[in-house]
C-alpha cells in the first residue's frame, strides 16, 4: 500500500514531555509532532511509554514537565473533558460502552450542553451520517451487547467523532480484531485522514504500522528514539529501534538440558482458547517442554500468553487442540479435578491467584498441601508441623518481611514471589510454569528467583517460562520461542538466536526461513 | 491551597485503630441515642442506668438477659459464617421459623415417653435440618445460577412467616391447640422442654455457647475450616489450589441455616413451649445480623455481643416503667449497627486530612499496557 | 352497583396499593442508579409517624405528606452517606436503617402517653383525630356506575401517584438525566469515563427513594388507615422492595403490581379458587414467592432475561481506583 508523507501543517506538538511514576520516568523528554491529515504510528514495546504519552494527550495525566501545543497554542488539560473540547478523542483498548444501551444512547452519554430531552431520532440520524462519511457502519438502534467487537470499536470511534474530535488516538485497536475487521478499520482510518482528521495509531505490530501510516515514531525506555517517514524505512530497521541492542546480554547462559532423553513433560498441540471478549486469544499454539529443559516464551503482552497459561493451569476452558501434561491428556480437565497436581505454577497475579492475600504466610504455604500428611490428619490441621514447615521454607528461600499471624498482603513483591516459589517448588512436580516471575522485583530478589528456576531444571524439572523481559528469556532458556497473535511463531536455541529476527517476530511481522 | 481528605486503603489496621474505632462507634451510638431520649423530655443518664441495672445487675436480670442471648448467639453465628464468605444470608428469620415449626412438630409427634435428652436432641436436630433445607432453597440457586442470595433469602423469610402464621391462625393444623378458644399452638409435652438452670434460664445457653466454640474451633483447626477461610478470603486462589468453591458455598449456607434453625428449636423448647408465631416473630434473625456485624463476624466475639444486645432489649419493660417507650432499645440497637458499619470504613481505609495543592487528576482510565 | 364487592375491592386495592407504589417508585429510582436500599420499610415507618404527627399538629394534609416525605429523605441520607461515600456494604446499611426507622418511629409514637402523671399530652398511638384527605371530584362523578368510584373516587394523592408513574417513566427513558442515571447503575466505570459523577447521581437517587418511601408511609398513616401504630406498615416496605424486582424496574409495571398486592393485603379474606379454599396467609406469600421465582429464572437465563434484569451494577459500591 502506497503511503506518502503528508507535508501538512503541524496540528499537535509535544515538547520535552516528562512524566514519572514512583520515581521511574515513563516519558523522558519526549518530543512528538503530528501533522494535519496524517496517520502517525506510535511504535514500541510494552513499558516503552506509548500509553503514558497518550494518556497525557487525552487529559488523564498531567505531565511533570513539558508542553503540549495544539494549532500553535499551548494547552493544559485538567481532565479528559478539556482534551475532548480541544478536539482530542481517544479510543481505548478496553471499551467504555454501556452494553445494555443502544449505540445512540452511548453516543450521547455524558455529553454536556444538551437540553433535557433526548431526541434519539436526531442522534441516530447524525450517527448514520457520520458512519457513512467515514466507512464506520453500525446500526444506531442496536444494543451494544448485540454488536461484534469490531462494531463496538466503531461505536467508540464514532463517539469521538460525534464530539467533534479532530485528533484521534487509537490504542492497539487491532488487538481484539480479526484480520478482515482490521482491514475495515484501516480503511476508515484512511477516510478520516483524507477528511483532515489526524490519527495517532498506537501499536506494537510492525505490519500494521508499515501498511497504514504516513510517519512513525518509535519509543523505547520512555524516549523517542526516532521519527521517520513510513515509506523511508523498513521492518528490520524499526525492529532494531524498538528492541535496541542493549538487550543482548554479555554472556548467554548455556544450560543445555542433560536430561533430554527423560521425556516429554508438556505437549501442547494446536491449542485454541477463547479470550474474555469471545475472540480467540490462543489460536493454534503448539509447543513441547522436555524434562530438564527451560523453554522461554518471549512476546509482547496481549498476544494470548495469559490465556495460554490459564489453559495449562486448568483455569480456563480449552476450545480446541490438546494439552498433555506428564503423559496425561488434561485438555478437558479443570484445576479442581486434581489433574494439575504435577504442575507448579507461579502466576502473574501473585496476590490474586497465587496467594490468598488475607491469610498468613504459613497458611498460604500449605494452601495446596493442607489435606496431606503431615499437615493434617483425620481432617484436623496440625499447627506445629505447619509452622515448622513454614520456618524451614522461610529459611531455604530467604523469605523476609513476614511476621507470624499477619496477612501476606503486607509483604513485598519479591518476598511474595519467593513464597509462591517455595510452595510450588517444594511439592513434587513435573512442570514449572512461571509467568513474568521477576516483574517488579529488585535485583537481589530477581537473581534469587532466577536461581531457583535454573535449579529446578537442573534437578530434572521441565520449565515453561513466559516473560516480557527479553534478557531474562535469553539468560535462562535452553530454547526460546516467540508468541504472537496466539501462536508460537519462532524457535531458537541460544546459538541460533537472532535478535533482529526476534524483534520482528514479536512485533507481528512475518519472517521467512 | 485546599484541605483535601486523602483516602488510601489499608492492608491491615493497626491494633490501636482496631480498638478505637469500635469503641468510638459504641460511644457515638450511645450519644445519639441519649440525645434522642433527652430531646423527647426524658433523662438519658437515668435511662442508661436503668438499662444496665435491669439487664446485668443481679442474678434475675442476668438470667433474663442470658435467656434472650441464647437465640441471638445462634443467629449471630449463622450470619457471621455466611457474611464472612460474602454470602449475604439475611434469611435467618425464615430459617428460624422453619426450625421452630419442625421442632414443635417433632415434639408433638414423637411419643413423649422417650428419655428427655433423646427427645431434645431429636427436636434440635430437626430444627437444624429444617433451617439447613430452608437455606438450601437459596443456596442452590446461588451456586448454580448465581441468583442473588440477598433477595432469595429475604423472600423466603416472609414465606416462612406466612406459613407459620397459617399453621396457627389460618387452619386447624396438627400444631394447633384444639381445646383453646383462641388460636394458639398446642403446648409441647414436658419431655420436650428444655431443662432449667435457674429462674427462666434454660440449658439452651449451653448449646449456644458450645456451638460458638465448636464453630470457632472447626474454622481454625480443621481442613474443612481451612477451606472455608481460604474461599472466604480469595475465591481465585482457592480455586487454583484445587478447592471446590461452589460446594463450600452450599455447605456454609446450610450450616448457617442450621444454626438459625437450632435457635428456633431452642426457643420453642426452652421459652415458648409451643409454636407461637407472635412471640417467635421478634426479629431474632435480623438482630442476629446486628450481632454478627458488631462482632465483626468473629465466632467467639458473637457471644459477648449477643449478651450486650440481649441486655439492651430485655431492659425495655423497666424503661417503660420510667415513662420511656421501650422501643428506644431497638433504636439504640439500630444506631449501634449503623455506627459499627460506618466504622468499617475507617478500619479499611486510612483517612488523612492535609492541606494540599491540587495535584493531577487521579484518573485511571489509562491504557492496558502500563 | 357501586356497592358490589368487586368495585369496592378495586377501590380499596388502589388505596392500599398507593403507599407501596410511592415507595416502589422511589426505590426504582434508587436501584436504577445502582444503590440497593433495603431500608425502605424503616423509611416508610418514619414517614408515617412524622406525617401523622404533622397532620395532627397542623391539620394540613399537604404539610403532613410533605413532612413524611422529608423524614424519609433524611433517613435515606444516612444510607447514601454509608453506601455511596463510605462504600459500606449496602445490605447492612439498609437493614440497620430498617431497625432504626422502626425503633425511632415506635418510640416517638409512644411518647407522652405513658407518662405516670396522666398528663393531657396524648401519645400518637392514642390519637384518633388525625387530619383526613378527601376525594376531590364532585359527588356526581363519583356516583357514575363502576368507573365512578374507580376513576373519580380518589383523593388528590392517588391521582398524583398516577402522574408520578408517568413522570418517572418519562424521566428514566426520555431525558438526558435518566440516561445518565441508568448508565451509572449499569456500568459506573463507563459512566465515570464519560464524565458523569457517579456519586452525585447515586446520592440524588437515594434521596429521591427516601422521599418516595416517606411519602408512601405518611399517606398510609394519614390517608389510608387514619391512625398510627407501631409497625403500621406491616411489611409494606418489603413488598415494595420485592415489587421493584417483579416489575423489572419499570414504573408502569410497578403501578399494576402495587394494586395487585394492595388487593392481597387489604382484602384479607380467604379466596375460593375452583372450590379450593386458599388461606389468606398463602395470599400474603404471593408477592414473595413470585419474586423468589423471578430472581431464579432471570439468573438462570441472563441472555434472554435482559429486558427485566436489574441494573448490572446494583449493590456494588463504586470506586474509581478499583477499576
Amino acid at each position: 500500500m502506497e503511503t506518502t508523507t503528508k507535508a501538512g501543517q503541524e496540528i499537535l506538538q509535544v515538547r520535552e514531555l516528562t512524566k514519572s511514576f514512583y520515581g521511574v520516568a515513563a516519558n523522558d523528554n519526549v518530543e512528538f509532532s503530528l501533522h494535519r491529515g496524517e496517520v502517525h504510528g506510535l511504535l514500541g514495546e510494552n513499558g516503552a511509554g506509548k500509553s503514558t504519552l497518550c494518556s497525557v494527550l487525552a487529559g488523564l495525566y498531567r505531565p511533570d514537565s513539558g508542553e503540549v501545543w495544539i494549532n500553535g497554542r499551548p494547552v493544559q488539560f485538567r481532565s479528559p473533558l478539556d482534551a475532548s473540547e480541544q478536539g482530542i478523542g481517544m479510543v481505548y483498548q478496553h471499551f467504555r460502552l454501556v452494553s445494555s444501551f443502544t449505540v445512540a444512547e452511548n453516543m450521547v452519554l455524558g455529553l454536556k450542553g444538551r437540553d433535557r430531552t433526548v431526541s434519539l431520532g436526531q442522534v441516530e440520524g447524525k450517527v448514520r451520517e457520520l458512519a457513512s462519511r467515514y466507512g464506520l457502519d453500525v446500526e444506531p438502534t442496536a444494543h451494544v451487547w448485540q454488536l461484534s467487537v469490531g462494531e463496538q470499536q466503531r461505536v467508540e470511534i464514532l463517539r469521538q467523532l460525534f464530539r467533534g474530535a479532530q485528533i484521534l488516538i487509537l490504542d492497539e485497536p487491532t488487538a481484539v480484531l480479526a484480520p478482515q475487521e482490521a482491514d475495515r478499520l484501516f480503511d476508515a482510518v484512511r477516510q478520516m485522514a483524507d477528511q483532515d482528521h489526524s490519527v495517532i495509531l498506537v501499536s506494537h505490530k510492525m505490519e500494521e504500522i508499515l501498511s497504514n501510516t504516513d510517519r512513525v515514531t518509535v519509543l523505547r525506555g520512555g524516549r523517542n528514539v526516532g521519527t521517520l517517514g513510513t515509506s523511508e524505512t523498513n521492518a528490520a530497521e524499526l525492529a532494531k529501534m524498538m528492541v535496541g541492542s542493549e538487550h543482548l546480554p554479555e554472556a548467554i547462559q548455556q544450560v543445555v538440558g542433560q536430561f533430554a532423553d527423560k521425556g516429554l513433560v508438556l505437549s501442547v498441540r494446536e491449542l485454541e482458547v477463547e479470550g474474555d471478549r469471545g475472540t480467540p486469544a490462543v489460536d493454534g499454539a503448539s509447543l513441547d517442554v522436555v524434562a530438564g529443559q527451560i523453554v522461554g516464551v518471549a512476546g509482547v503482552a496481549g498476544n494470548g500468553q495469559r490465556e495460554f497459561q490459564q489453559a495449562i493451569a486448568g483455569q480456563r476452558q480449552v476450545a480446541g487442540g490438546s494439552i498433555m501434561l506428564g503423559g496425561r491428556d488434561v485438555t478437558r480437565l479443570g484445576s479442581a479435578s486434581g489433574s494439575r497436581s504435577g504442575l507448579a505454577y507461579v502466576p502473574e497475579d501473585r496476590l490474586g491467584t497465587g496467594l490468598a492475600s488475607g491469610m498468613t504466610l504459613e497458611e498460604n504455604l500449605i494452601l495446596k498441601g493442607y489435606k496431606e500428611l503431615p499437615y493434617s490428619r483425620y481432617g484436623m490441621l496440625r499447627p506445629r508441623l505447619i509452622a515448622a514447615r513454614a520456618e524451614q521454607l522461610v529459611e531455604d528461600f530467604d523469605i523476609r518481611g513476614s511476621r507470624s499471624g499477619l496477612p501476606v498482603s503486607l509483604m513485598s513483591g519479591g518476598n511474595l514471589q519467593k513464597a509462591i516459589l517455595a510452595r510450588e517448588l517444594t511439592r513434587p512436580h513435573d512442570l514449572l510454569l512461571a509467568a513474568s516471575p521477576t516483574r517488579g522485583l529488585d535485583i537481589a530478589a530477581t537473581a534469587a528467583v532466577r536461581r531457583h528456576i535454573r535449579a529446578d531444571a537442573e534437578n530434572g524439572g521441565a520449565v515453561l517460562l513466559f516473560s516480557e523481559d527479553l534478557s531474562e528469556i535469553i539468560e535462562l532458556s535452553d530454547r526460546i520461542l516467540v508468541m504472537s497473535r496466539g501462536r508460537i511463531v519462532g524457535s531458537y536455541t541460544p546459538e541460533t538466536l537472532d535478535i533482529g529476527e526476534l524483534g520482528l517476530l514479536m512485533s507481528g511481522a512475518k519472517v521467512h526461513g | 491551597m485546599s484541605k483535601r481528605a486523602s483516602i488510601s486503603p489499608r492492608a491491615r489496621p493497626p491494633w490501636t485503630v482496631r480498638v478505637v474505632v469500635p469503641t468510638a462507634s459504641l460511644i457515638a451510638a450511645a450519644v445519639v441515642g441519649g440525645l434522642v431520649i433527652s430531646m423527647s423530655g426524658n433523662d438519658a443518664f437515668e435511662a442508661y442506668r436503668t438499662i444496665l441495672d435491669s439487664s446485668f445487675n443481679g442474678v434475675r436480670p442476668l438470667t433474663r438477659t442470658m435467656t434472650l442471648a441464647t437465640p441471638l448467639i445462634l443467629t449471630g453465628l449463622a450470619a457471621a459464617i455466611a457474611f464472612r464468605m460474602k454470602v449475604w444470608n439475611i434469611g435467618g428469620e425464615g430459617q428460624l421459623y422453619m426450625g421452630a415449626v419442625v421442632a414443635s412438630g417433632l415434639a408433638l409427634a414423637i411419643p413423649s415417653d422417650i428419655p428427655k435428652p433423646l427427645m431434645i436432641a431429636a427436636i434440635v436436630l430437626g430444627g437444624a435440618a429444617a433451617g439447613a433445607v430452608w437455606a438450601g432453597l437459596a443456596a442452590i440457586p446461588k451456586a448454580y445460577f448465581n441468583a442473588d442470595e440477598v433477595i432469595t433469602t429475604l423472600m423466603l423469610n416472609f414465606v416462612a412467616l406466612s406459613f407459620m402464621n397459617y399453621l396457627i391462625f389460618g387452619s386447624t393444623s396438627f400444631w394447633k391447640d384444639p381445646k383453646s378458644s383462641f388460636p394458639q399452638g398446642l403446648r409441647i409435652p414436658e419431655s420436650a422442654t428444655m431443662p432449667r438452670m435457674s429462674y427462666r434460664l434454660h440449658y439452651g445457653i449451653i448449646i449456644a455457647v458450645v456451638a460458638a466454640v465448636l464453630l470457632w474451633w472447626v474454622l481454625r483447626r480443621t481442613t474443612y475450616g481451612f477451606e472455608v477461610r481460604a474461599v472466604s478470603d480469595s475465591k481465585e486462589a482457592s480455586r487454583y489450589a484445587g478447592m471446590r468453591v461452589n460446594s463450600k458455598l452450599i455447605s456454609v449456607l446450610a450450616i448457617s441455616g442450621a444454626l438459625a434453625g437450632i435457635a428456633g428449636a431452642i426457643e420453642v423448647s426452652g421459652v415458648v413451649k409451643r409454636l407461637d408465631p407472635t412471640v417467635l416473630a421478634s426479629e431474632l434473625g435480623f438482630t442476629g445480623i446486628v450481632v454478627a456485624a458488631v462482632a465483626r463476624f468473629n465466632c467467639l466475639g458473637v457471644i459477648p455481643v449477643a449478651v450486650l444486645l440481649a441486655g439492651l432489649v430485655v431492659s425495655g419493660s423497666s424503661l417503660q416503667r420510667l415513662g420511656i417507650p421501650p422501643e428506644i432499645v431497638f433504636l439504640l440497637q439500630g444506631l449501634i449497627f449503623l455506627f459499627v458499619a460506618a466504622g468499617e470504613f475507617f478500619l479499611a481505609n486510612k483517612v488523612t486530612i492535609a492541606s494540599t495543592v491540587p495535584v493531577q487528576p487521579a484518573g485511571n482510565g489509562g491504557l492496558a499496557n502500563e | 352497583m357501586n356497592d358490589t364487592v368487586l368495585v369496592l375491592s378495586v377501590v380499596s386495592a388502589i388505596a392500599a396499593g398507593t403507599p407501596i407504589l410511592f415507595a416502589a417508585l422511589g426505590e426504582i429510582m434508587t436501584e436504577r442508579s445502582g444503590v440497593m436500599n433495603l431500608g425502605v420499610d424503616g423509611m416508610m415507618l418514619i414517614g408515617a409517624v412524622t406525617g401523622f404527627w404533622v397532620g395532627v399538629e397542623t391539620e394540613s394534609a399537604v404539610l403532613a405528606l410533605l413532612a413524611g416525605g422529608l423524614a424519609g429523605t433524611l433517613l435515606s441520607l444516612v444510607h447514601a452517606v454509608l453506601a455511596v461515600s463510605l462504600r459500606v456494604n449496602q445490605v447492612i446499611s439498609g437493614l440497620a436503617l430498617v431497625i432504626v426507622g422502626g425503633g425511632l418511629s415506635a418510640y416517638w409514637g409512644n411518647l407522652g402517653g405513658t407518662a405516670a402523671d396522666g398528663s393531657a399530652d396524648q401519645a400518637l398511638v392514642q390519637t384518633k383525630n388525625g387530619v383526613s384527605i378527601d376525594p376531590i371530584f364532585p359527588e356526581v362523578l363519583q356516583d357514575l356506575p363502576v368507573i365512578g368510584p374507580i376513576v373519580f373516587g380518589h383523593d388528590l394523592v392517588i391521582y398524583f401517584s398516577w402522574a408520578l408513574v408517568g413522570a418517572v417513566g418519562y424521566l428514566l427513558y426520555r431525558t438526558q438525566f435518566g440516561l445518565s442515571l441508568r448508565a451509572v447503575g449499569e456500568d459506573p466505570g463507563a459512566a465515570d469515563a464519560a464524565g458523569l459523577s457517579v456519586s452525585r447521581y447515586r446520592y440524588v437517587c437515594t434521596l429521591v427513594g427516601g422521599f418516595g418511601a416517606g411519602l408512601g408511609g405518611s399517606y398510609l398513616s394519614v390517608g389510608v388507615i387514619g391512625t398510627w401504630a407501631a409497625g403500621l406498615t406491616a411489611g409494606a416496605g418489603w413488598i415494595a422492595v420485592a415489587l421493584v424486582i417483579l416489575s423489572g424496574w419499570r414504573p408502569w409495571a410497578a403501578l399494576l403490581a402495587a394494586y395487585v398486592f394492595g388487593a392481597l393485603r387489604s382484602l384479607g379474606f380467604t379466596l375460593q379458587i375452583s372450590g379450593i379454599e386458599v388461606a389468606s396467609e398463602f395470599l400474603a406469600m404471593i408477592p414473595f414467592v413470585a419474586t423468589y421465582l423471578v430472581v431464579i429464572v432471570v439468573s438462570a437465563n441472563p441472555a434472554r432475561a435482559r429486558k427485566i434484569a436489574g441494573p448490572a451494577a446494583l449493590g456494588e459500591p463504586y470506586s474509581r481506583e478499583a477499576r
